[in-house]
């Protein structure tokens, strides 16, 4: 049986529906020795910032119970030194390319999705609205229905590519902040990025990250991140990728049988620089197993 | 370089108290091993921990059609714990090798060791190959630690350094004291092109050494420790804090343009240890 494993995210067209998280896969190159980068459904790189970013001082990571807390900060080349450096390599595989971009400002994120426009070789953008603003006082753009609203709605004025914006699970409500950023013309959502965490030595009695507070990612928040999808599949009409905690086939599953068009991986690339593509294999037994054809006749089957 | 392999567990042995030998059945692929280089382990039955480890290599060798990897490890949490509960014929999970090495001088008069504890690892590996393949070079050794307890692989390094020099913090060995004072002791001996210092072990250690060493003419390599998640350069959660140079400098990955930096290249003066 051939199988087909191609889905479209409101507009960017996908092989197969495993991409790979921002931040996690670094510009794809530090994992081109481990995997062949051809098989993946899509590569999103590490966020984008107009200018280079050194993040925040170590120690920058923590494990926690089934996961881990990280405090990077955002480190990153700039959108300039990306396009000169890193993506004439990234635009020769046959995979799509998503640019991950935040900023500190409305204009920030406009003028890093503007640059991008001229940059042969990416298929798509994903704005992590997760950033504080500093205009506003700090309050994270992605807390604030408003405030995620006008990102997506400037970065859709200028962008010529599919607009992905990614939530973050640090909110009261998230079917509120995605109903705002479909409004603002959205093509798609990803959810979750990092629950915001902490963890302190009890020795020293200090905080074990330098930044105090750090992001949870892995196993520990997947069931948060099935539950976050769930909702905003059932409030919005636009595709939603699902994030949080994959780590093999089972748990990308989970997720498209709950209602996501695909999945990002993310930590389990530090455990298992090879994980994407097992993930994609085991997608293909799964579906031969079942007698699916069309990974999409699997999307949104949960029943309940 | 294959993602994760697994290694069998050939042997397994504490040294010292606290401290163990693992021998590792390992692929071919580890035989291009350097001295400084490292490799990332997890246990294969568990997903406990849930990082994998760094760990220097201690050594590799063939035997017939066998490749041999070894490591030197002191038990401080739950991953070494569990690691040091293996026994001959467990499978490991192991990346590797990754990072850059020592750089070893083609010729070179003197060889000069400074090791802190468990960090005597990537250096004994690195005299290994500095007496196969340089010449004529005495090679000397400091090695500190806590105490008589805790001083691990002397039979192994007084085996190939001409001299071996004994610090322990509570003098129940040679001197008393730090092995940075007692290098110092000696050190106007080797300032000069001929010889060259690396050195290993914790970062106050390091502070130290590079205090010692600033503004003088002499080359030092050190091998730097931090938490890692991925060891490939991708999570950048291992940076330290570097002076531009070479590797571009700001915060900058162990993993990847690391473990081995020139300790006149590190900035000592915030957040690294
Ligand atoms: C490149 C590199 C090479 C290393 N080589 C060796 C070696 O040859 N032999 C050896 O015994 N150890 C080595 N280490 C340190 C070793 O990785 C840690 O001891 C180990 O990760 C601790 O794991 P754990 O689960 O037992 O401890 P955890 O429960 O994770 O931590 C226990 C304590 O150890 C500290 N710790 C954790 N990870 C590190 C780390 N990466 N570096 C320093 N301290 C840490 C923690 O802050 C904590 O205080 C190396 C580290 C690096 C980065
Ligand atoms: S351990 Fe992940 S970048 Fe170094």
């Amino acid at each position: 049986m051939k199988l087909k494993m191609g889905v479209d995210i409101g507009g960017l067209a996908l092989k197969n529906p495993v991409m790979t998280a921002s931040g996690t896969f670094g510009y794809g190159e530090e994992y081109s020795d481990y995997l062949d980068l051809n098989r993946l459904g899509a590569v999103i790189v590490k966020g984008l910032s107009l200018k280079p970013r050194d993040g925040n001082p170590p120690p920058r990571i923590m494990e926690t119970a089934s996961g881990m807390l990280n405090a990077v900060g955002l480190q990153n080349v700039g959108v300039r030194a990306f396009i000169d450096d890193k993506l004439p390599r990234l635009r020769r595989i046959d995979s799509a390319v998503v640019a991950n971009i935040f900023g500190e400002t409305i204009e920030d994120y406009a003028n890093v999705a503007e640059i991008l426009n001229d940059a042969e070789g990416v298929d798509a953008l994903e704005v992590n609205i997760s950033c504080p603003n500093v205009k506003r006082g700090g309050v994270a753009f992605g807390s604030d229905p408003v405030l995620a609203g006008e990102v997506t709605r400037a970065v859709k004025n200028v962008s010529r590519l599919p607009v992905i914006v990614k939530l973050t699970p640090n909110v009261t409500d998230i079917t509120e902040i995605a109903r705002a950023t479909e409004a603002a013309g959205a093509d798609a959502l990803s959810l979750i990025n990092t629950i915001t965490g902490m963890s302190v030595d009890i020795e020293k009695k200090v905080p074990h990250l330098e930044n105090v507070t750090g992001g949870l990612s892995g196993p520990a928040i997947k069931p948060v991140a099935l539950r976050m999808v769930w909702e905003v599949v059932n409030t919005v009409s636009i595709p939603v990728i699902g994030v949080g905690g994959i780590m093999n086939a089972r748990d990308a599953l989970e997720f498209l049988i709950v209602g996501a068009k695909a999945v990002q991986v993310g930590t389990a690339n530090f455990i298992n620089p090879g994980v994407t593509v097992d993930i994609i294999d085991d997608m293909r037994k799964y579906m031969s197993e079942k007698g699916i054809n069309d990974i999409n006749n699997l999307i949104g089957t949960l029943e309940v | 370089m294959k993602p994760y392999i697994s290694a069998t567990v050939f042997s397994q042995r504490e040294t010292v108290g606290g401290h163990f030998l693992v021998v590792l059945k390992v692929s071919d692929s580890f035989r291009e091993s350097l001295p400084g280089q490292f490799v990332m382990v997890r246990m294969k039955s568990c997903d406990q921990p849930f990082l994998s480890r760094p760990f220097s290599i201690y050594s590799v060798y063939s035997h017939g059609k066998n490749t041999f990897l070894e490591i030197l490890y002191k038990v401080v949490g739950k991953g070494t714990e569990a690691f040091s509960r293996l026994r001959e014929g467990d499978i490991l999970n192991i990346l590797g090798p990754l990072g850059k090495g020592f750089d070893i001088p083609s010729e070179c008069d003197k060889i000069v060791l400074i090791a802190g504890g468990v960090g005597i690892a990537p250096l004994s590996f690195l005299a290994e190959r500095c007496e196969r393949d340089i010449n004529g070079a005495e090679i000397v050794c400091y090695i500190g630690a806590g105490s008589l307890e805790a001083l691990v692989s002397l039979d192994r390094i007084e085996g190939i350094c001409s001299v071996v020099k004994i610090s322990t913090d509570d003098g129940s060995w040679g001197h008393a004291g730090s092995v940075t004072e007692l290098f110092r002791r000696d050190m106007e001996l080797y300032m000069d092109n001929d010889s060259r210092i690396y050195s290993c072990g914790p970062n106050p250690m390091l502070r130290s050494l590079n205090k010692l060493l600033k503004g003088r003419p002499v080359a030092c390599q050190v091998s730097l420790e931090e938490r890692m998640a991925c060891g490939i350069g991708a999570c950048l959660g291992c940076v330290v804090k570097i002076k531009s140079g070479d590797v571009g400098g700001g915060l900058v990955r162990v993993c990847k343009e690391g473990p081995v930096f020139d300790i006149s290249s590190v900035d000592y003066s915030e957040h690294n240890g």
